[in-house]
């Protein structure tokens, strides 16, 4: 059993020539093994059930070559985020890109906050367009701003020529390499 | 008349039952405890505020890497009649042996052109070997041909498409991998992510705390 050897006070009591045999306990204690025994549990149970990887559905519209089943988006209720190199996104409202303007990833909400309060439910409609230099983490978060504010209509989309020209001219021009 | 003895108990506890409860509590969870599964390359996914698990059977896994190589994961109870729909469309020669060899791999990055001479690496050295990755351009799109043969072999299975990617993958493979999905018709896809809370202050944030009130 868990038990410790206590000696009784100083050595100087016993007498000159006085020899005892001493047996040792055979007891050990346990005690340490036992914290450690719970400290690996411990350690699988966290490590198991944190592992254990999670999952963002996604589902992509059939592509479309008739432009009658296409769908048609109010001008008004438009917004356009397009991803361009080095975390920066470009937006516009509407369909006119040349009033681009330049946000972050932290100011995206935002944005997307404020247009969802500006507009009728059903005319909101976003338009995502990653570019070439956009990464595949800044599709996933822009995909998770639609979740976290309760985007219902949104699209993913490559941006036109015209819209990447653009880009790549501001980027130029803002110096980002 | 003599005093009863107050006798002292022990204040020992005998730790021997705590410690086999531990140790077989220890035990169980190692045994239980899933291994993660080998990986072809080392990929860090992004996070995201979904918090649905990533489904572990029928799993059909695209990869993308940090230099953007794609590669292929299969789980072991579709892998058998994914190789034999391939080798029926792909008219390959092949001998049973392997079929086993593909059983043994766990994943797969390389073109048609070098999967039979992949496959036969013995599998503790396949992770040495430096895989150009499964082509996944709009010319040469072999991609879209494993979707394909795991779509007809999976009929009547309800099979999961995941899409695993790196933070530093670049958007246009991810853009092309879901082309060769689109491509077999098929639009719904898990994207593997790490698990986030929903910041506070938004819309899915109000609405986690409603969900929170009505179970209480």
């Amino acid at each position: 059993m868990a038990e410790m050897e206590v000696k009784s006070g100083g050595g100087h009591k016993k007498g000159p020539g006085v020899k005892k045999g001493k047996k040792l306990s055979t007891r050990v204690d346990l005690t340490p093994m036992v914290d450690l025994g719970f400290l690996l549990i411990t350690f699988f149970i966290f490590t198991t059930t944190l592992a254990e990887p999670t999952s963002m559905n996604l589902a992509m519209p059939k592509d479309t070559k008739d432009p009658n089943q296409e769908n048609k988006v109010k001008e008004s209720g438009s917004l356009t985020l397009m991803l361009g190199k080095g975390n920066v996104i470009y937006y516009y409202y509407g369909n006119d890109p040349t009033k681009m303007q330049t946000t972050g990833y932290k100011d995206v909400r935002k944005l997307i906050i404020d247009k969802k309060k500006n507009t009728p439910a059903e005319d909101l409609f976003i338009i995502i367009k990653p570019d070439k230099d956009a990464t595949y983490k800044n599709a996933v978060d822009v995909l998770d701003e639609m979740t976290i504010n309760d985007i219902g209509r949104y699209a993913m989309v490559d941006p036109t020529p015209d819209e990447y020209k653009l880009i790549q001219q501001t980027e130029q021009a803002g110096g980002v390499k | 008349m003599a005093r009863a003895k107050i006798k002292r108990g022990s204040t020992h506890v005998d730790m021997t039952a705590m410690c086999d409860v531990a140790f077989l509590l220890l035990s169980f969870f190692i045994l239980t405890g899933q291994f993660k599964p080998s990986e072809a390359v080392e990929i860090s996914p992004p996070n995201s505020v979904s918090n649905k698990h990533a489904p572990q059977k029928d799993a059909f896994t695209v990869s993308i890497d940090k230099d953007s190589r794609v590669f292929l994961g299969l789980t072991d109870d579709i892998k058998g009649d994914i190789w034999d729909e391939l080798v029926k469309e792909k008219n390959l020669k092949v001998t049973a042996q392997d079929k086993q060899d593909f059983l043994g791999t766990d994943f797969i990055g390389v073109p048609f052109s070098q999967l039979l001479q992949f496959i036969k690496i013995p599998a503790d050295q396949k992770k040495n070997v430096k895989m150009p990755g499964i082509p996944v351009d709009s010319t040469n799109n072999e991609l879209q041909a494993w979707i394909g043969a795991a779509s007809t072999a999976g009929e009547g299975k309800k099979l999961n498409f995941l899409i695993k990617g790196d933070n530093n993958a670049k958007y246009p493979v991810f853009g092309s991998v879901i082309d060769a999905f689109k491509k077999n018709d098929i639009f719904k896809y898990n994207l593997i992510t790490n698990a986030e809370d929903a910041p506070p202050g938004t819309a899915l944030y109000e609405e986690n705390l409603k969900a929170q009130h009505k179970d209480d």
